[in-house]
């Protein structure tokens, strides 16, 4: 007779990695993304029977929440193939049996390594917890803050650089461009920088002959188009 | 009480999907959702070990290993994008200015 720490085990695993899988094969990345979010909760169960409370927050806010929102924003705004007719684009019959070859060879010393370390594990259910409030936030807290402060200030700083990066990265040209002709770089420094060296259009930096802030009168119906 | 082996099992096969999704799949999106597999496998063992010793550092690892996916994954995200602006299309077929 399982228990039920045994039942919530089998039937959240299981749904972890079924969900898993099924993230891998769709072709749509939205519902991919979807399917992510199951696998990631069922994560997160996981977590509580490994009496991590705090990292299972920390599993559904940050992953299934705010990583998974980037993700979906990010598919919503490119407009991206949900066909999936990239997966079926192979390049030539050699080409593809050594594909499968690598693949093959990759997953298998894989499946192999690791049940052979699995299958020689001790099994053990763990030594009665001296902590009494064991992952939770304060007794997380605590080693975070004094044992690895200094890692954590350095992830603080790789974060602080991710955002930064990331908005220098995702900057469309245009606006380099843009950026480069107000602050009044020449064109010879422009195409050095490997941007456009021509002057650009007036209506781009806001010198058209009619504001951009010009909407028109009010009206009482609402806004009639503006000019 | 469930085996610790379990839990191990369970991270081998969520590093193992991601890992097959990252080789075998062309979307650049799948691929960064396979690495995020990954992620989680990794930091499931950290958790698990950290469970089987007693002991929070492990935890503290897989905070870390959080954070720095979600750096990876804003930092990813944004080449996407960027990628998708010159050559709308986000497959890693068409991503071969390196090689050729």
């Amino acid at each position: 007779m399982m228990s039920a720490v045994e039942l919530t085990f089998l039937a959240f695993a299981a749904l972890a990695v079924f969900s898993a899988i099924v993230t891998m094969t769709r072709s749509n990345p939205v519902v991919a993304a979807v399917w992510l979010v199951a696998s990631f909760f069922s994560v997160a169960v996981c977590y509580v029977l490994l009496s991590a409370t705090f990292l299972a927050a920390i599993q559904v806010l940050v992953y299934a929440g705010a990583m998974m929102v980037l993700f979906v924003f990010v598919i919503m705004v490119l407009d991206v193939d949900e066909s999936g007719r990239a997966e079926h684009r192979r390049p030539s019959p050699t080409a593809r049996a050594g594909y499968f070859a690598a693949v093959g060879i990759t997953v298998g010393f894989l499946i192999w390594v690791l049940t052979g370390t699995l299958a020689r594990q001790y099994v053990t259910y763990g030594p009665p917890l001296e902590l009494r409030d064991f992952g939770s936030a304060d007794s997380l807290g605590r080693l975070l803050f004094y044992d690895y402060l200094f890692a954590f200030e350095s992830v603080s700083f790789l974060l602080l650089a991710a955002v930064v990066g990331a908005v220098v990265v995702a900057r469309s040209r245009r606006d380099r461009e843009k950026e480069a002709v107000l602050r009044g770089f020449a064109g010879t420094e422009r195409s050095a920088a490997g941007l456009d060296p021509d002057d650009l259009a007036d209506e781009v930096l806001g010198h058209s002959p009619v504001p951009a802030h010009d909407f028109g009168a009010p009206s009482a119906t609402g806004h009639d188009g503006g000019t | 009480m469930v085996p610790i082996t379990h839990f191990l099992y369970l991270s081998a096969a969520l590093f193992l999907i991601g890992t097959v999704g990252v080789l075998m799949r062309r979307n650049v999106l799948i691929i960064l959702m396979g690495i995020e597999l990954m992620l989680n496998g990794a930091n499931m063992a950290l958790v698990t070990f950290s469970r089987m010793w007693g002991r929070l550092d492990g935890q503290v690892f897989a905070m870390f290993v959080i954070a720095v996916a979600a750096a990876e994954a804003a930092v990813g995200l944004a080449i996407v994008v960027s990628i998708f602006r010159t050559r709308n299309r986000s497959d890693v077929d068409d991503l071969s200015m390196l090689r050729d």
